[in-house]
């Protein structure tokens, strides 16, 4: 095992952290923000996947007009989603009806996405080209070879995590939409629109998931299957520390190396390696790495 | 103060009724493939059954379900199709199924109850990836992505079922036991303590519920359910492969026992029924049967959380209202007559 | 003859804030005890400890002389120890009568395979229509239990907790939320359970009528401290009492 490998391994393994992170941070938002376990999440970065390969594969639209474009339809799909799997059931008294509808989402999703543009899967062109070979992008230092797309993948996650920190520490914005979800009766009282904030709650974890379905598609197809993607997020929550936002994006990263690293292996099995991981820290760790252990007031 | 009525109601009657009906029309009605749909429904329902004691009463969200399925059926699988170089009589298999699950599903639970609430969803999430991982994988017990073929039908005293038809009787007399089963635990001990667990914790151990124990009992009982069903299903279909135990496959059973009623025993099987036969009749539609099934999903969340069985509930609560108030404005007159 | 609960020396803290310190008491079989002190003295915690959902730092608990101390919390309710809650704790969906057999579950405590094979324990039935003489209403045993007004609903987990067959009852503000009748009912069924059933009981209250009308022996806390232990005159002339919490009410009450 070379140095070659580790290197590309780990790099691959944090890129696909990151596209779970993206993920993860969407979960965390909705769980606290609404208070709901979205099981669509990966439906959602499968659609955004579709969308961006869409306008990039099929529009041919160059960079700058394809970004804003996307955006536009991130804020449509995550106004509708919003509108039709979480705001009629805002006041449900079954605690467990907001997770089904989710699901029933996912599926709906699925579906809209065959339907829109069809079952097979479709394939995108490198995030960065080489324009000379027009093949993939690659760094040499040496003798260790890495794709440009997998680094870029972690600058642009990066990115993106410092912007949602930004906006719910010191933003106000961010403020209103703790409030609405903390007590939203109090927060209305305060004048704090709470439609809006969960609006915008919803846009924003549907660009992030977006995003990360924008990035994994070179590297997987873009396929109605990416949704399964969702379960390495919800492992990293889970890892990260139930509610920690800084804890799911390291558990995601953490997700990822693993996965990447048990490649080398039990290459069939890295589900089930991933996923013992996840049992193994719920029973030594059930916290997470960066939970408080919350006691019920009697 | 009323005395406690241990008559029988008259929903009981009405149901009861309805079940004659369909197992007399059913078989003359459907063959062949249309009736190997409803066998399927039938056996999904008992590993329904199992979850709506997890979830319905215990409010513990598992999706473990599809993991012991798998369980029961690559344990059949394995025992009744000559792919170890031995065979097992059917009969007996389904015994030791249900013996293995039980102590397998006692020891994951012990292991997964230590964690609570979502953790606990989570746990269960865990496991069914693990499990799926290896039912796809590892060929030596589980086939492969091929899966196994060849399973040996099932056998009771000599007499095997030569069709679909003959199953579905089997099938209806198992899942009649096992529905019997779960509402006598609904209306015990276990089943009064699963729901104060559900809905109070705390309270439910200041009223002397082992919680821990309690909840290990629910999901070994739900594990050795949906084991069964497995086992059932590897005879019926005589043929198992590890799609069936994935993840999408768990939040199908799930869906089934909302739709009729997570917590009402007739309710999970015509939820499990319909879920199953759904495709079937949307035939035409296979297109958009997805996007119909899932907008479905929500719009049953949104408006009929408690499943169709609540919907009938709450239709015969106001039933019962107006025929009350009737008797109330007839009651005084009676009192005028009297005198 | 023993107590049937008694404290030593019982210590918590959560964090910073110390919850119980020191506290030191015991309640008599047959005898209803006061447990006042203001708001954040550290009473439910007190309860809390006592039915085991929490563990005391220092210090132990005796239920008849037995160190319960490390008992966890549904082997305390199965020794004897009765509780309700200063909002009652219910199950939503299902009728009173499955609420109320919980509690008789815990006095037949006959396990969960017997219950499935229909083997039967008390007499429910009898004994809930004695408990129900004391209170003034009326229910349907397949009513949910959500249908039962909130005064009604308290008065029923008192004697749900009284199908327990308990040696000690924790009773949480029961008159919070209740009318005067209400009231009364609850203080004749309290006294019917210490006097007929010798089953001690430990109240938390802020109806002073309720506690000087009811309680033997009353102990007061403040900040998790016992400032004051005796009857209910005594009491109401103590000091360190009147500054601490009972001010205008006592004087009143007393002239």
């Amino acid at each position: 095992m070379n140095i070659n490998t580790i290197v590309s391994l780990a790099v691959n393994g944090i890129s696909m952290g990151m596209i779970y992170a993206l993920m993860a941070m969407g979960l965390i938002l909705l769980i606290r923000a609404i208070g709901v376990m979205n099981f669509a999440q990966g439906d959602l970065l499968m659609f955004g996947a579709f969308i961006t390969c869409w306008l990039t594969v099929d529009l041919k639209l160059p960079l700058w007009a394809m970004i804003p474009l996307s955006i536009v339809c991130f804020v449509v799909v995550g106004i509708i989603f919003m509108f039709t799997a979480y705001w009629p059931l805002r006041n449900a008294s079954y605690p467990a009806a907001t997770v089904i509808s989710t699901m029933g989402a996912a599926m709906a999703l699925k579906e809209i996405a065959t339907l829109i543009w069809g079952s097979l899967p479709r394939s995108m062109p490198p995030l960065m080209k080489n324009p000379a070979t027009g093949k993939v992008a690659v760094l040499k230092i040496g003798s260790i070879t890495i794709q440009w797309q997998f680094i870029l993948t972690i600058i642009v996650g990066s990115v993106f995590i410092y912007l949602v920190f930004v906006l719910f520490d010191k933003l106000y914005a961010g403020r209103m939409m703790q409030a609405a979800a903390q007590d939203k009766y109090a927060a209305e009282l305060l004048g704090i629109p709470t439609i809006l904030t969960t609006m915008a709650t919803y846009v924003i974890v549907v660009a992030l998931a977006s995003t990360g379905g924008y990035m994994i598609a070179p590297i997987f197809m873009v396929s109605n299957t990416l949704g399964t993607l969702q379960l390495r997020a919800f492992a990293g929550v889970v890892i990260g520390g139930f509610g920690n936002i800084k804890g799911a994006i390291l558990g995601s990263l953490l997700i990822g190396v693993v996965e990447a690293f048990s490649t080398i292996q039990f290459s069939q099995y890295k589900d089930a390696v991933v996923f013992l991981v996840l049992i193994v820290f719920l029973l030594v760790r059930p916290q997470g790495l960066f939970g408080e252990k919350i006691a019920d007031k009697a | 103060m009323k005395k406690m009525k241990s008559y029988i109601k008259p929903s009981s009657f009405l149901i009861f009724i309805a079940l004659a009906i369909f197992v007399a029309l059913v078989p003359a009605v459907n063959q062949g493939y249309s009736m190997m749909i409803l066998n399927l429904g039938l056996i999904y329902s008992i590993a329904t059954y199992g979850l709506s004691v997890m979830l319905g009463l215990g409010g513990q969200l598992s999706f473990a379900a599809v993991s012991f399925m798998g369980l029961g059926a690559y344990f059949t699988a394995n025992l009744c199709s000559g792919r170890l170089g031995f065979w097992v009589d059917t009969s007996l298999t389904l015994v030791l199924v249900l013996i293995i699950s039980t102590v397998v599903a006692f020891l994951i639970g012990m292991i997964l109850f230590r964690l609570s609430g979502t953790y606990f969803t989570f746990g269960t999430i865990g496991l069914v990836q693990v499990t799926w991982s290896f039912y796809l994988s590892y060929k030596p017990l589980f086939g492969g992505p091929d899966g196994i073929s060849n399973v040996a039908t099932l056998r009771i005293f000599g007499w095997s079922p030569v069709d679909y038809n003959q199953w579905f009787y089997v099938l209806v007399v198992i899942v009649l036991i096992v529905a019997i089963l779960v509402e006598r635990i609904r209306r015990s001990q276990l089943g009064r303590s699963l729901s104060a667990i559900r809905d109070n914790e705390i309270a439910a151990q200041t009223l002397g519920i082992n919680v821990y124990m309690t909840k290990v009992i629910a999901f070994t009982i739900a594990g050795v359910l949906a084991a069964l069903a497995g086992s059932l299903y590897a005879m019926h279909s005589q043929f198992v492969s590890s799609d069936m135990f994935t993840f999408e496959r768990a939040t199908s059973y799930i869906i089934m026992a909302m739709l009729g009623g997570v917590n009402n025993t007739f309710g999970v099987f015509v939820g499990s029924v319909l879920v199953t036969m759904l495709p079937e009749w949307l035939r035409g539609m296979q297109r958009y049967l997805q996007l119909i099934y899932g907008v479905g999903v929500i719009l049953l969340m949104v408006f009929m959380p408690m499943g169709l069985a609540g919907l009938a509930g709450n239709f015969g609560k106001s039933i019962k209202r107006k025929l009350r108030s009737a008797a109330v404005k007839n009651a005084p007159a009676e009192k005028e007559d009297a005198k | 003859m023993n107590p049937i609960l008694r404290l030593d020396k019982v210590c918590k803290r959560f964090g910073g804030v110390i919850a119980a310190d020191d506290v030191t008491f015991s309640v008599m079989p047959g005898e209803i005890h006061g447990l006042i002190g203001p708001n954040g003295a550290g009473k439910s915690t007190l309860m809390n400890l006592i039915s085991g959902i929490y563990i005391p730092d220092s210090g132990s608990i005796f239920l008849d002389e037995k160190d319960i101390s490390n008992v966890p919390s549904h082997m305390r309710a199965r020794m004897g120890i009765g509780r309700t809650f200063q909002t009652p704790r219910f199950l939503q969906r299902s009728s009173i009568r499955d609420n109320l057999l919980l509690g008789t579950d815990l006095a037949n405590q006959m396990g969960y395979l017997k219950s499935y094979f229909g083997k039967k324990g008390s007499n429910f039935e009898e004994e809930l229509d004695r408990l129900m003489k004391y209170l003034d209403f009326t229910f349907d045993w397949e009513e949910d239990i959500n249908g039962l007004a909130y005064g009604q609903r308290k008065q029923l987990e008192i004697v749900r907790s009284m199908l327990t067959h308990p040696k000690i009852m924790l009773v949480d503000e029961p008159a919070a939320g209740l009318n005067n009748k209400e009231i009364d009912d609850v203080m004749a069924l309290l006294n019917f359970a210490a006097k007929q059933f010798g089953i001690g009981v430990l109240l938390i209250e802020h109806s002073m009528d309720m506690i000087m009308n009811i309680c033997e022996d009353i102990v007061v806390i403040c900040f998790g401290k016992v400032i004051a232990m005796g009857g209910p005159s005594k009491i109401s002339c103590d000091e360190a009492v009147i500054e601490a919490y009972l001010g205008r009410d006592l004087d009143a009450s007393n002239s």
